[in-house]
C-alpha cells in the first residue's frame, strides 16, 4: 500500500484516496467542517488547507504577501507557500504534508475560524451543539482570541421550523452544505438548498417542500455546528450530562450500529447517534431508528400482573413456572424483537419440556434500498439461528393449531396477527417490555415486566447474518428483569434446569452454536462530536 | 549608693484605700453610666448607634434578636433569586450552566420553548420549570458565577433556617422569582435585547443591505 508522510508520520492510503479520508482512516484529525467521510467533497470551508512540501523535481508555489514587521512598524513583503485543502488534494506516494507542523498552517487556521466566527451569536449557553460543536473545539485549538470585530453581528431568523423533525438556526449556520449534500447523495432528494451569499447566506428547504421522509435527522447528524437541531433534543439537556453506551438500533433487520446517549441521574436515554460501521450502516441511521430510545420510556410494562391484578414479579414468575410445568400442551414462542441470549434460555426451556416451537415479531413495514429493510424486526435470523432451525411457525400458525396446546409461554408482546381472541382460555405467559392494544397482552394470564435492550447486554443477529452486541446503557426501570433471567427464573422453578444463571454462560452456549459477535473495542465513554475520527468497528 | 540608683518610695495605704469605699463608688459610677445611657437608647424613640458599625461606635451593642436582625454583608450569598426581564419575564436561560456547576447538584431545570404566538416567542429558551433543593445547596455561589446572563443571584440576604417540613425547602420558580434583593430590587443586570425584542436590532436581510 503507498504511504504518504504527514507531519513525519506515515499514512497508509489507497489509490484516488483524499488526504484528509486517509488521515481519518488512521484516526488522525486534520480540522475540518465541510467534509465528510460519507459525502462528496464540496471544499468550501477552507478549514483543513495544509502546507505539501514541493517534489524534488519542482519548485513550490510561493504567494506574495505582507507580513507585519514589529522593529520597522511597517508592512515588509515576504513569501509563503499556498496552501491546499486537504479534502480535495488526492494523497500521492512518498507526499510531505505539513499539518500540525506548519506555521502557515495554524495561521490560515486561525483566520478561518475568526472569519466563520464574525457573525456568530455566540449563543453557546442555549445552543444545543454546545459540548460537541466543532465550532468551540476549534476556537480553543485553533484560535483562542478574543472577537476583534466591534460592530453589530449579522442577524438572521432563528428557530426556523424545516420540517417535522429539524428547526433551523441560520445565525449559527457556517453554509458548509454538508446538510444539502445528505439530501442530495444519502436520501437522494433534495429538499435543502442555499440562498443569497457573502454574510447573508443561508439555508432553505426547495421551494414549496419542507424536510420530511425517512432520513431528516441525518441532516442535524451531520451539522458540524448549533444550525441544525432535532425537535426531539433541541432544548431537553446538555450532552455532557450524556454518556454513549454503544447499542445496535432495534427497528429492523438492517441493525445498524449506534450510541444510546443517556443521563444516568434520570435514568433515561435522551437521544441515540450513528455509530459508524462501514459493513452496515456506513455513518447513517433512519429517523425511526433515531427515535428508537423513546421505547425506553414510552408504554412501558413496569409491573407483573396476574389475571390483570398486579403482583410482585417473583409472584409472577412462581405462577409462570406452574403454568410451565402443568400438563396439557406447551407452545414456546420466540420473539424476532428480542436478543440472541433470551431466545436461546427460552429454546432451552422448549427443550427440555417438550413443547414445540413457534416465532413471533412486528407486522413488516416499509423498507427502502438506503437502510431500512422490510423486516421490523432484528433478530429474526439470531432467533432462528438460536432454535437451529432454517424457519419456524408463525404465531398465525399457532392459531390453528391452538387445540393442541393449553399452556402458552410468549417472549415479547409483539404479535404479528391482528386478533389472538381464539387463544382465549388458554394459559398464556407473556414476558412484556411495552403496553400495545393489539398484542399478546390481550390474552395474557400471567404478565412479567422485561427490560428493553438498552437495559441488558445482547446480540442481535441482522439480515446479513452479522451477529453484533449492545451493552447495557441504562439500569432496568420499576420491577424490570432482564428477561434472559425471568425465563432461567421460570424454567428453574418449573423443574426444567436450563443450567443458565449467568448472562455469559447463555453467551457461552450462544458461541458454541456459532452466534458470536465481535467483542466491543472499548471506547470512551464520554460521546465523540460529529464527523470525529472514531474506530470504524 | 552607687550614682545613677533611683529610690521608690513604697506607697502607703490611706484609711479611704483601706476601706475600698471610693473605689467602689468610682466603679458602680461607671457601670451606672453605661446603663443608664444603654436605657436611654432602648427607650422608644432613643437613638441608638447603626448595627453594623458596633466595632467602631460609641454605644449600646445589644440586638432584641428575633425582633431586630442584622443586615448581612452585600456580599453574603443568602437563598437564591432568578431575576426578572423588565417585562415580566424569568430571564434565565435554561442553559444548565448552574446546574452543571452545581457541587451539591441542588438545581433541577426544565428547559422549554415559548410557543408560537406567544408574547414572549423571542427569548429563544426559558425554565418551565426551575426547582432549587435549598437543603441540599450548600451555598457555594457556584450557580451565580457561571449564570452567563446574570439571571440567578444570591443576594436577597435571606438565610435558611428551619421550615415547618422539609418539602418547604423545595423552592420553585415562582417562589424564586419573587424573591427580592437587599436593594429590593427584582430585576437582572443584563436585559440584552433578543431577536422578537421590540429594542432588538432586527434581521440584517430585511433591512435591504
Amino acid at each position: 500500500m503507498p504511504t504518504f508522510k504527514l507531519d513525519g508520520k506515515e499514512i497508509a492510503f489507497e489509490k484516488g484516496e483524499t488526504i484528509i479520508k486517509a488521515a481519518y482512516k488512521q484516526g488522525v484529525e486534520i480540522p475540518h467542517y465541510c467534509w465528510h467521510p460519507g459525502l462528496s467533497v464540496a471544499a468550501n470551508c477552507r478549514m483543513c488547507l495544509v502546507e505539501i512540501e514541493p517534489a524534488a523535481n519542482q519548485r513550490a508555489m510561493m504567494l506574495d504577501v505582507l507580513v507585519w514587521d514589529a522593529q520597522k512598524k511597517d508592512y515588509v513583503v515576504s513569501k509563503k507557500p499556498k496552501l491546499q485543502p486537504a479534502c480535495q488534494m488526492a494523497a500521492a506516494e512518498g507526499m510531505v504534508v505539513k499539518s500540525e507542523t506548519s506555521e502557515h498552517v495554524a495561521l490560515a487556521r486561525k483566520n478561518v475560524q475568526e472569519f466563520l466566527l464574525l457573525n456568530h451569536p455566540v449563543d453557546c449557553p442555549i445552543c444545543d451543539q454546545s459540548g460537541e460543536c466543532k465550532l468551540q473545539d476549534y476556537y480553543m485549538s485553533e484560535q483562542a482570541t478574543p472577537k476583534r470585530m466591534r460592530d453589530e453581528p449579522n442577524h438572521k431568523p432563528k428557530g426556523q421550523v424545516f420540517g417535522p423533525t429539524i428547526v433551523y438556526d441560520a445565525e449559527r449556520c457556517i453554509a458548509c452544505t454538508r446538510c444539502i449534500r445528505v439530501c442530495e447523495e444519502v436520501i437522494g432528494d433534495p429538499m435543502l438548498d442555499m440562498r443569497e451569499r457573502g454574510n447573508l447566506y443561508e439555508i432553505i428547504t426547495s421551494p414549496g417542500r419542507q424536510l420530511e421522509g425517512h432520513y431528516t435527522m441525518m441532516t442535524e447528524w451531520v451539522c458540524p455546528v448549533g444550525a441544525l437541531t432535532t425537535s426531539h433534543w433541541r432544548h431537553k439537556g446538555r450532552v455532557w450530562l450524556l454518556k454513549g453506551t454503544q447499542s445496535v438500533c432495534p427497528g429492523c433487520a438492517t441493525g445498524c450500529n449506534m450510541w444510546v446517549d443517556a443521563d444516568a441521574r434520570e435514568n433515561t436515554a435522551f437521544r441515540n447517534r450513528p455509530r459508524d460501521n462501514e459493513a452496515v450502516n456506513q455513518y447513517w441511521m433512519c429517523d425511526d431508528g433515531m427515535l428508537t430510545y423513546e421505547r425506553v420510556y414510552k408504554h412501558r410494562v413496569t409491573t407483573a400482573k396476574i389475571d390483570g391484578e398486579r403482583e410482585a414479579t417473583a409472584k409472577a414468575i412462581e405462577e409462570a413456572s406452574t403454568i410451565v410445568a402443568s400438563k396439557g400442551g406447551l407452545a414456546v414462542v420466540l420473539s424476532a424483537q428480542r436478543s440472541v441470549e433470551e431466545n436461546m434460555v427460552a429454546v432451552a426451556i422448549a427443550k427440555a419440556a417438550g413443547a414445540d416451537l413457534y416465532l413471533t415479531g412486528k407486522a413488516s413495514w416499509d423498507g427502502d434500498k438506503i437502510l431500512r429493510n422490510a423486516d421490523q424486526n432484528p433478530n429474526r435470523a439470531g432467533a432462528l439461528k438460536a432454535a437451529g432451525v432454517e424457519s419456524l411457525p408463525s404465531v398465525a400458525d399457532l392459531v390453528k393449531k391452538s387445540s393442541s396446546y393449553a399452556n402458552i409461554l410468549v417472549l415479547g408482546e409483539d404479535a404479528d396477527v391482528e386478533d389472538l381472541g381464539d387463544l382465549k382460555g388458554k394459559k398464556v405467559v407473556v414476558l412484556a417490555t411495552h403496553e400495545t392494544s393489539s398484542s399478546w397482552l390481550s390474552v395474557a394470564n400471567v404478565v412479567i415486566p422485561i427490560a428493553v435492550w438498552a437495559e441488558t447486554d445482547g446480540t442481535f443477529v441482522n439480515a446479513k447474518g452479522m451477529a453484533q452486541a449492545f451493552k447495557r446503557a441504562l439500569a432496568p426501570r420499576g420491577e424490570v428483569i432482564p428477561a434472559w433471567e425471568a425465563l432461567a427464573k421460570i424454567a428453574r422453578q418449573a423443574g426444567h434446569d436450563t443450567g443458565y444463571t449467568k448472562l455469559a454462560e447463555v453467551r457461552a452456549a450462544a458461541a458454541a452454536k456459532g452466534i458470536e459477535a465481535p467483542a466491543l473495542k472499548k471506547q470512551d465513554g464520554v460521546a465523540p462530536a460529529t464527523g470525529t475520527p472514531q474506530s470504524t468497528v | 549608693m552607687a550614682a545613677g540608683t533611683i529610690v521608690i518610695k513604697k506607697p502607703r495605704r490611706t484609711a479611704a484605700d483601706q476601706s475600698f469605699v471610693v473605689e467602689i463608688v468610682k466603679g458602680l459610677g461607671v457601670t451606672f453610666k453605661h446603663f443608664f445611657k444603654g436605657l436611654n437608647q432602648m427607650r422608644p424613640g432613643g437613638v441608638r448607634p447603626d448595627v453594623t458599625k458596633f466595632n467602631y461606635e460609641e454605644g449600646i451593642a445589644t440586638l432584641q434578636y428575633p425582633e431586630e436582625k442584622k443586615p448581612y454583608a452585600r456580599r453574603f450569598r443568602g437563598v437564591h433569586r432568578l431575576t426578572l426581564r423588565p417585562n415580566g419575564d424569568v430571564r434565565c436561560t435554561a442553559c444548565l450552566m448552574c446546574s452543571t456547576a452545581c457541587p451539591a447538584q441542588c438545581i433541577w431545570i426544565k428547559p422549554a420553548e415559548y410557543p408560537v404566538g406567544h408574547a414572549s416567542r423571542g427569548h429563544e429558551r426559558f425554565p418551565e420549570e426551575f426547582v432549587i433543593d435549598e437543603l441540599r445547596c450548600i451555598f457555594c455561589g457556584y450557580c451565580v458565577e457561571a449564570c452567563p446572563v446574570d439571571a440567578i443571584r444570591m443576594d436577597t440576604g435571606i438565610h435558611m433556617t428551619a421550615l415547618d417540613d422539609r418539602g418547604s425547602f423545595i423552592f420553585d420558580k415562582k417562589k424564586l422569582m419573587s424573591h427580592v434583593s437587599q436593594d429590593g430590587d427584582q430585576l437582572t443586570a443584563n436585559s440584552r435585547p433578543e431577536p422578537g425584542d421590540a429594542e432588538h436590532s432586527g434581521i440584517t436581510r430585511l433591512k435591504g443591505h
